[in-house]
């Protein structure tokens, strides 16, 4: 599996460093393609929350980046070494594109005792310590498409900067043993592994994770940011550093709940995927029914409704980019938060208003989301 | 024989030749329903259950409406607005709602009956209120159900005072003429009267024949499966079908245990409604001919079979036992998968007893079907004696 950025995209006069990308070549399904942006659907126990496969085939014909947290599948190994075919089709999901990670990071977790050597994972039946060994171990298990690796990153931005040191040491000597072990798995060929950036509370940490990182950059497949929940926009300062010392063609991860405002700006400093936390924030059943889109199966499944809803914010930035109107979206959106808050229905119809405003800019270059798909 | 042909026709199709079974055809409005059926509730309140077009998918022909939670949520207005249940929720086939009456007498303990209706305290915003008969029958009206029920007094099947229990069965039927008075769409939809008085025969036998005078189309056992020995459940059964007109639906309400269903049919049940199968699939209960699986039981830890590989509903087709076995009572997907497969399950046993209905080879599969489900053939007494009763002997 690999990850292509459309360079051609990239707009040249610094109207920011949003950007098309996909990710293709899965050797268990050929023709999957997962363009990006996206946001990933987050699953529980290996299933995409509330969602069971069949309504999932019903809200989304395409396939799909499955969010998997250890923290709340791990009571799968069994079953799935008995099987042996990985974490999507053990879980009824197979054709979809799966990414693990330790936990889902907007789950409040508390703090407290760490070993030297590992890090802790709360599942339901408690806290498991876990080392860089044992978390590849279960990868192999897992059989994830594409691998965060281990960290410790429950790290806030207000921590203290002792804290925060820790966690970029043990971050860096997991990241060692885990791209040993990466090397050497042949049951992980095919799988993408991304380095995970800590200690954003401190700009000198944050530079000594990243050039931690970018000594595997012959190995890695791209970058995640894990440790920041607080919705704050202080985290993108990262993706500066990042251009400076991280390929560009890296594959960008952002973890964590973020409004939709937000989500934007993070697409327009180039960050590339989402894990799906926020549309499980939203769990009123009914009035996004009445008031919401119109599909049938929406209005028939709230939770479907949320997740599609979500998805359509991610398909209507990528046609941005592609139009280079990202910026008077982004615009839209955020006077939209303002307004509406907390959920948003994201009609293309408004949007093409906008569009009009603008319509010399749009063309500039191409606007055909076709290209670059066949590209 | 009433006027209200065009909102029921039923027709007997074929009939066993030994017992009361029966396969019959029911046109209504929005479907045309094969006898023996069974109703899964479609509609629990918020609908979180399945979506529409997986209940068509299992072939479910009919499904039931709790009137109670739906005047709730999503509430009459916005019913009205929609115009109907069924073009709210997007279910084009026949559709059953129940009085509200139930519901607010088992959820609701502050509930009191009177003569004028149930009187109970909204758990919303502590008002009174009162469901009589006639609000009933407007909210159904609303609803736009195929069939709807008339408002009864409930009294709990174990009760023992006699006198409540004659009151009950006859304010049953004063709230039946009522429930008619005040059905305004008569052309569209069927009320269904309910034969009441427990387990007293000569009340059940007096509530038939009151209400076999009256100008409906199909009749609804009531006051069963609360509860009582299944010695007392059976015969009631089966002198109510006995007693009631051969030529229209009987529906027994709130039965839908797997041999509870082939008894039941072999007496000469038309339809029948039940949570359990849905209800037992939230405690990780899967049904099978064979009995239930409970999928937390750590035998299925590493089982990648899928829970019955006979079964082709989309939980058998792409879920493990093992799968199941990780998720089962900590993710609400375990339970709708469940729901699905129990659902998958019930309508099959309705099809395949059906087709033996129909081809005269009913008692053999009776016979095949309990020696599935009891291997060491140690069948219940009421098993026994209830098939004997119309003719088919287990032993
Ligand atoms: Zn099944």
């Amino acid at each position: 599996m690999h990850f292509i950025v459309n360079n051609d995209l990239l707009a040249p006069d610094g109207a920011g460093c949003e950007r098309l990308g996909c990710l293709t070549g899965i050797s268990k399904s050929p023709k999957t393609v997962i363009e990006t942006p996206t946001a990933a659907l987050m699953t529980q126990g290996g299933s995409v929350v509330h969602l069971t496969a069949d309504v999932l085939a019903r809200v989304f014909t395409e396939p799909k980046l499955l969010w998997v947290p250890l923290s709340n599948s791990i009571q799968l190994e069994a079953g799935l070494q008995a099987q042996g075919e990985g974490v999507a089709k053990f879980a009824g999901l197979p054709g979809h594109v799966s990414c693990a990670t330790l936990q889902n990071i907007t789950e409040i977790t508390p703090n407290g005792h760490y070993e030297l050597d590992k890090v802790p994972v709360w599942t339901k039946n408690g806290k498991k310590l876990l080392t860089a060994e044992r978390y590849m171990e279960l990868m192999e298990v897992f059989k994830p498409d594409i691998i965060l690796a281990i960290a410790d990153g429950r790290t806030s931005l207000d921590e203290g900067s002792k804290r925060i040191s820790k966690s970029v040491d043990r971050t860096q000597k997991m990241l060692n043993v885990c791209m040993e072990k990466y090397k050497c798995s042949e049951v992980l060929a095919d799988s993408l592994i991304l380095g995970v950036i800590v200690g954003c509370g401190s700009e000198k940490m944050l530079e000594k994770s990243i050039e931690n990182i970018s000594k595997y950059s012959d190995i890695l497949a791209g970058v995640a940011i894990s440790g920041l929940s607080d919705g704050s926009e202080r985290s993108f300062n990262a993706s500066d550093k990042l251009s400076d010392t991280i390929p560009k063609n890296f594959l960008k991860v952002l973890e964590g709940c973020w409004k939709p405002d937000v989500v934007l700006t993070a697409i327009e400093y180039g960050w590339d995927i989402f894990d799906g936390s926020l549309p499980l924030k939203y769990k009123d059943d009914f009035n996004p029914i009445l008031d919401g889109c119109e599909c049938l199966t929406c209005r028939k499944h709230t939770r479907a409704h949320n997740l599609h809803n979500f998805d359509q914010l991610f398909c209507y930035a990528r046609r941005h980019i592609a139009a280079n109107t990202f910026d008077l979206f982004k615009k839209y959106i955020q006077e939209q938060c303002q307004k509406l808050d907390p959920f948003i229905v994201y009609k293309e119809e408004s949007i093409k208003d906008l569009k009009q405003v603008d319509e010399h800019k749009k063309k500039i270059r191409t606007n055909d989301i076709d290209n670059i798909n066949s590209g | 024989m009433g006027p209200n042909l065009a909102a029921l026709s039923f027709t007997l199709c074929s009939e066993c030749e030994t017992s009361k079974a029966r396969a019959g055809l029911m046109k209504l409005p929005h479907y045309e329903v094969k006898t023996p059926v069974f109703m899964p509730v479609g509609t629990q309140g918020t609908m979180k259950g399945l979506l529409p077009e997986q209940l068509e998918e299992l072939d479910c022909e009919i499904i039931l409406g709790n009137t109670y939670h739906l005047g709730n949520r999503p509430g009459i207005k916005t019913l009205k607005k929609a115009g109907g249940l069924h073009k709210f929720m997007g279910w084009h086939r026949a559709l059953l709602t129940d009085s509200g009456g139930f519901q607010m007498v088992s959820l609701l303990k502050l509930a009191e009956i009177t003569e004028e209706g149930v009187k109970f305290k909204s758990p919303y915003d502590g008002s009174e209120i009162m469901l009589t008969p006639e609000k009933s029958i407007e909210i159904q009206n609303c609803i736009g159900a195929d069939i709807i029920m008339q408002l009864d007094d409930v009294v709990r099947t174990t009760f023992q005072d006699n006198d409540r229990i004659k009151l009950a069965a006859e304010r049953t039927s004063r709230w039946l003429d009522r429930c008619l008075r005040a059905h305004k769409r008569p052309s569209d939809q069927n009320i269904f009267p309910i034969v009441q008085g427990l387990l007293n025969k000569e009340l059940r036998i007096q509530s038939a024949n009151e209400h076999m005078t009256k100008d409906v189309n199909g009749f609804a056992i009531g006051g069963l499966s609360g509860g009582e020995a299944k010695d007392d459940f059976w015969p009631i059964v089966s002198l109510s079908t006995d007693l009631l007109s051969k030529n229209k639906p009987r529906y027994l309400m709130g039965v839908g245990v797997a041999i509870d269903l082939v008894v039941c049919v072999a007496l000469g049940v038309d339809m029948f409604d039940c949570v359990f199968p849905t209800r037992t699939a939230r405690f990780g209960c899967a049904l099978t001919n064979k009995g239930q699986l409970n999928l937390k039981q750590n035998q299925y830890a590493t089982d990648l079979n899928p829970i019955d590989e006979n079964c082709t509903c989309s939980t058998c087709r792409n879920y493990t036992r093992a799968y199941l076995h990780c998720i089962v009572s900590v993710e609400t997907v375990a339970c709708h998968l469940i729901s699905v497969h129990n659902i998958a399950f019930q309508m099959r046993l309705m099809r395949t007893m059906r087709a033996n209905i129909e081809k005269g080879t009913f008692p053999e599969f009776v016979k095949t079907f309990v020696d599935e489900l009891y291997p060491n053939k140690d069948y219940p007494t009421w098993v026994i004696n209830s098939l004997s009763s119309v003719g088919i002997k287990i032993i």
